[in-house]
């Protein structure tokens, strides 16, 4: 019994194209194998052409094999018809070209004409073969599979365009729209999510499920399951019913291995199709809810999205300090950690340590170059420690809270180039410091509060330094008191 | 059985190795050095012997270093303080629809119950948009600097196995609790206090018992030592009456000293971890009163937190997390009681006594991230609050019948906890439930779901975090959870 799929393409037809894309290797080898004891046997030899007949004849036939199984996998309409026919062809002419150069050279061998022809058709076929393989890879895996990770140069030759700058595995590129009461809902909103996810299957070159999605026009045509948008009904559209599917399901999108859409994507996809699935209405023409408005400002920029910093300094890979120098300075009760197993960067913490001092702390030199943090919160520390530290080359933290330091030694450390948090909480640093403060550019964060620097001098960092986050502490009261708010009791 | 033996053999094998037998020969010489520095007993670094406490990295560069853990034990209602149903309010004492009871089991609600609206008003609250009732007034005003999990679900309707599984990773005993295993892979940082603390705001301690901080079985130098914020912080930490430290510091010595030929004599390491254990008794002799004492903190901290010094409370146990985590201390549990609000008296009601409640937390958990905050230590400390389960979104009837008062049961299938400080990305919503707020929907979480974000956090990767055990390596998520990515910065 012959089991039909909703396509009406038989299980068993599908069932051995697939075996397609595994077959076509044989012939491959087979024709490569006779060309080259062709080629490696003497031009003497009588029996040069009748040797590799059988191989020949293996290759003739197992191409007819392949071209049986890929015409079963063309049924399924999942690839770009141009190509298609262009591969169905040189596939079919390679299969007879080999059959042919086999009869040639079982029953030909003697003969003058052999001479003339078996050489070039032998080229001919190694040709149609390399041809036949490109374009089928082409229909598997894209046009542009083989050039994806062309380095620069030979891009430029080739005048091929610069390859866009690869996400790190997990975040596809940002969507942002800049202006949301004139953005678009289709074209800045709906359609590059798609490009981004379900496009890689559903395009001109290939049609996974006979379905189109790079143009409206295909979009709402929909694929061989019949139309997979309902405006207005996103419930019982294809689109929308799939995306929500378990990722285990055999029928959810996209398929396993690629990238899921994320809970925003899909809450604004099933809003679009609900509102009506508009392709040329703005964003402000379609109503939405409070629900929608938070997903739609992430969209926006300065919204939540924002990736996390972190600094270029600790994706370095640096070589470890030596054991004995970490002991030297853990000789001063001081803590030496370093931040993780993976890498050497070393955090020194004097939280055990309030006694230690400038001339204890001149063992840090040793590890200068691992050391990224460093806590001498109420040490015994003055301005000659922040001179020797000024060309650490790696500090990211440094907490000089309740220490004897002055705006002199700030100027010192305003060199530190990758200093990104600065605590100066309950020092001396006046409105003097805010000069050195200003000069830090990496500075991403300084604790100031309970210093002698002024509203002032708060107001004119601030302007020298837009980005800095300046943190005053609790401004020491509380908006609302809730206490004296009495609670209703039920009855 | 014969795995189990096997493991007996190369555990001994192990513990009488050549680094072994020279570490404890360097003790048995060196009760001089142990000696030494139990006379200036602030100033040791952890480079005894086996100094199971010693500061350790992460395996991975982890955002934070520590963890408070704000556990609202009884389990306070989603649906009155974070997760807003204007459709829970429109079918208000109707009854619930049967689909949803059809197979499902609860604590006390019996036969068919009516549905429950919320009984706070909710807003939208800052840039993110959180929904956050006005039970809540101070951490609506930060509500830009947490991100909630909606959809957390868990597998277990009573307070004491719920309880446990939230901090153990199993509903049964025996387990080590989170701050056990963070200890064990971190250690601490300040080798005079211990790597994890317990705090309980009084009245009654957590259903789950000395469990919820047990060190299972890792060495028990890793359990969680509860301070209490009334009377001596640790009891007993006073020398008695009669007894000066000279004579403290002497029997020490000698109990450590039969420890240790004990030690040599059998190698057990759980020897190992009594002799670290009265080293670090005797450390916090002097450091625990010293960072448990609140007085010396300035007027507008305790304005701050609305802390009065001497009670026993969650505001002065927010203080003390701070405090501690400022010391260097890796896990802060604290545990508050009383959110069981079933509705069958004033103070259990939804719409009084959790708005009460709320009072007693609300400002202190926000002082507590505006303080870390302004101390840099919020961006290398991770703030978890919230509850073992949620509550139902139907009143509960015990017994059938209809109660006093307003007040839910507990309920598995959708609750909210929040988090905010290291390596969460902050203003970040995942999961929804129903339009009931029943079940989650999407974002779905479990409690082995947000273990692994919190060990992600401290730079662990919770399915290599292991302990050998009884012929198995045994982790804290067992053999579930996934790190939710999206929630993490």
């Amino acid at each position: 019994m012959i089991l039909l799929d909703v396509e009406g393409i038989p299980d068993w037809v599908l069932f051995f194209g697939h075996f397609h894309p595994m077959l076509v290797h044989l012939p491959i080898g087979m024709l490569l194998m006779g060309m080259i004891l062709y080629g490696f046997s003497k031009k003497e030899e009588a029996q040069r052409q009748a040797s590799i007949a059988s191989i020949l004849w293996s290759t003739g036939i197992a191409a007819l094999i392949s071209c049986a199984m890929g015409w079963c996998l063309s049924l399924t309409g999942e690839y770009d018809m141009d190509a298609l026919f262009i591969h169905q062809w040189l596939g079919i002419s390679l299969a007879l070209s080999s059959l042919a150069l086999a009869y040639m050279a079982q029953f030909w061998s003697q003969d003058s004409l052999m001479s003339r022809f078996f050489k070039p058709g032998l080229s001919l076929a190694f040709i149609l073969v390399m041809w036949t393989g490109h374009v089928g890879g082409n229909l598997t895996h894209g046009s542009d599979y083989l050039s994806t990770y062309l380095p620069q140069p030979w891009r430029n030759w080739l005048g091929i365009a610069p390859r866009e700058q690869e996400s790190d595995g997990k975040s596809v590129s940002r969507i942002t729209i800049k202006n949301l009461q004139e953005a678009l809902i289709y074209q800045d909103l709906i359609q590059p999510t798609l490009k981004q996810k379900c496009w890689s299957c559903h395009n001109a070159e290939k049609q996974k499920g006979k379905l189109r999605m790079d143009s409206p026009e295909y979009f709402l045509k929909g694929g061989a399951n019949g139309v997979i948008l309902l405006a207005g009904k996103p419930e019982e559209s294809d689109l929308i019913k799939r995306i929500l599917l378990d990722p285990s399901h055999e029928d959810h999108m996209p398929p396993k291995g690629k990238v899921n859409l994320t809970e925003d994507e899909i809450i604004l996809l099933q809003w679009w199709v609900k509102e009506g699935a508009h392709f040329n209405k703005k964003i402000s023409e379609i109503p939405y809810n409070a629900r929608i408005k938070t997903v739609l400002t992430k969209y926006t920029q300065g919204g939540n999205q924002q990736e996390a910093h972190v600094s270029p300094i600790l994706k370095e890979n640096i070589p470890p300090a030596s054991d004995a120098d970490i002991d030297k300075v853990r000789r001063h009760q001081v803590l030496v950690i370093a931040l993780s197993k993976e890498k050497s960067f070393l955090e020194v913490n004097a939280i055990n340590a309030k006694q230690v001092g400038d001339k204890e702390l001149q063992d840090l030199d040793d590890i200068k170059d691992q050391l990224v943090s460093l806590k001498l919160g109420g040490t015994n520390i003055s301005d000659a420690l922040l001179q020797q530290i000024s060309a650490y080359p790696r500090l990211i933290h440094l907490q000089l809270d309740h220490t004897k330091i002055s705006h002199r030694g700030l100027s010192y450390i305003s060199s530190l180039k990758h200093l990104e948090t600065l605590n100066l909480v309950g020092t001396s640093i006046g409105d003097e410091g805010v000069l050195a403060i200003a000069q830090m550019p990496a500075l991403r964060k300084i604790y100031l509060w309970q210093s002698k620097v002024s509203e002032q001098g708060i107001k004119l960092l601030q302007k020298k330094m837009p980005k800095l986050v300046i943190d005053q502490g609790w401004k020491g009261k509380w908006p609302l008191d809730t206490l004296n708010i009495p609670i209703k009791k039920p009855e | 059985m014969n795995k189990i033996i096997q493991e007996a053999i190369q555990r001994e094998a192990q513990l009488a190795t050549r680094r072994h037998f020279l570490s404890s020969l360097g003790t048995g010489l060196g009760s001089l050095a142990l000696g030494s520095f139990l006379t200036n007993c602030s100033s040791d670094t952890g480079a005894s012997f086996a100094s199971p406490l010693a500061a350790k990295s992460s395996p991975k560069l982890g955002k934070a270093k520590s963890v408070i853990f704000l556990h609202m034990a009884g389990a306070p209602s989603q649906l009155e303080l974070f997760d807003y149903k204007p459709s829970l309010a429109k079918f208000d004492g109707k009854e619930c629809p049967p689909e949803l009871l059809a197979g499902k089991k609860f604590a006390f609600i019996r036969g068919i119950p009516n549905l429950l609206g919320p009984k706070a008003h909710f807003e939208q609250r800052g840039q993110a948009g959180h929904w956050i009732s006005d039970y809540l007034p101070h951490l609506a005003s930060q509500a830009d600097r947490v991100s909630f999990l909606k959809g957390m679900h868990t597998d277990q309707f009573n307070h004491a196995p719920a309880q446990l599984l939230m901090h153990t990773g199993s509903a049964r005993l025996g387990r080590p609790s989170m701050g056990s295993w963070v200890s064990y892979g971190l250690g601490t940082e300040n080798q005079n206090l211990p790597g994890f603390v317990v705090l309980a705001s009084g009245g009654k301690n957590p259903d789950a018992g000395k469990s919820a901080w047990g060190s299972g079985f890792l060495p028990s130098v890793y359990q969680g030592v509860q301070c209490r914020s009334e009377g001596e912080p640790i009891l007993f930490i006073q020398n008695p009456a009669g007894v000066n430290s000279d004579i403290r510091k002497a029997s020490i010595e000698t109990i450590n000293q039969i420890n240790q030929e004990t030690y040599q004599e059998f190698g057990d390491p759980e020897t190992v971890a009594r002799i670290a254990q009265y080293e670090m008794a005797y450390k916090m002799q002097s450091s625990v009163p010293e960072v448990m004492d609140i007085n010396k903190e300035p007027a507008y901290i305790h304005e701050m937190y609305g802390t009065e010094s001497g009670k026993e409370s969650f505001a002065n146990n927010c203080l003390l997390a701070r405090k501690l985590v400022e010391q260097g201390v890796r896990f802060v549990q604290l545990f508050d009681w009383g959110w069981d609000t079933h509705g069958t008296g004033l103070d259990g009601s939804v719409d009084y006594g959790l708005h009460q409640k709320c009072r007693q937390v609300d400002k202190a958990a926000t002082a507590l991230l505006l303080d870390l905050e302004q101390r840099g230590l919020l961006d290398e400390t991770l703030v978890v609050w919230g509850g073992e389960f949620g509550r139902t979104p139907m009143q509960e009837n015990r017994e059938g019948k209809k109660l006093a008062y307003f007040g839910r049961d507990h309920h598995t299938e959708a609750f909210t906890m929040w988090l905010a400080g290291g390596g969460i990305k902050p203003g970040i919503s995942y999961g929804e439930t129903d339009d009931l707020g029943y079940s989650t929907i999407s974002g779905k979480t479990s409690v082995y779901d947000l273990q692994a974000t919190i060990l992600q956090c401290l730079g662990f990767n919770h399915e290599e975090f292991t302990y050998p055990f009884q012929g198995r390596n045994f982790r804290l998520t067992d053999v579930f959870g996934k790190v939710i990515d999206p929630i993490l910065a």
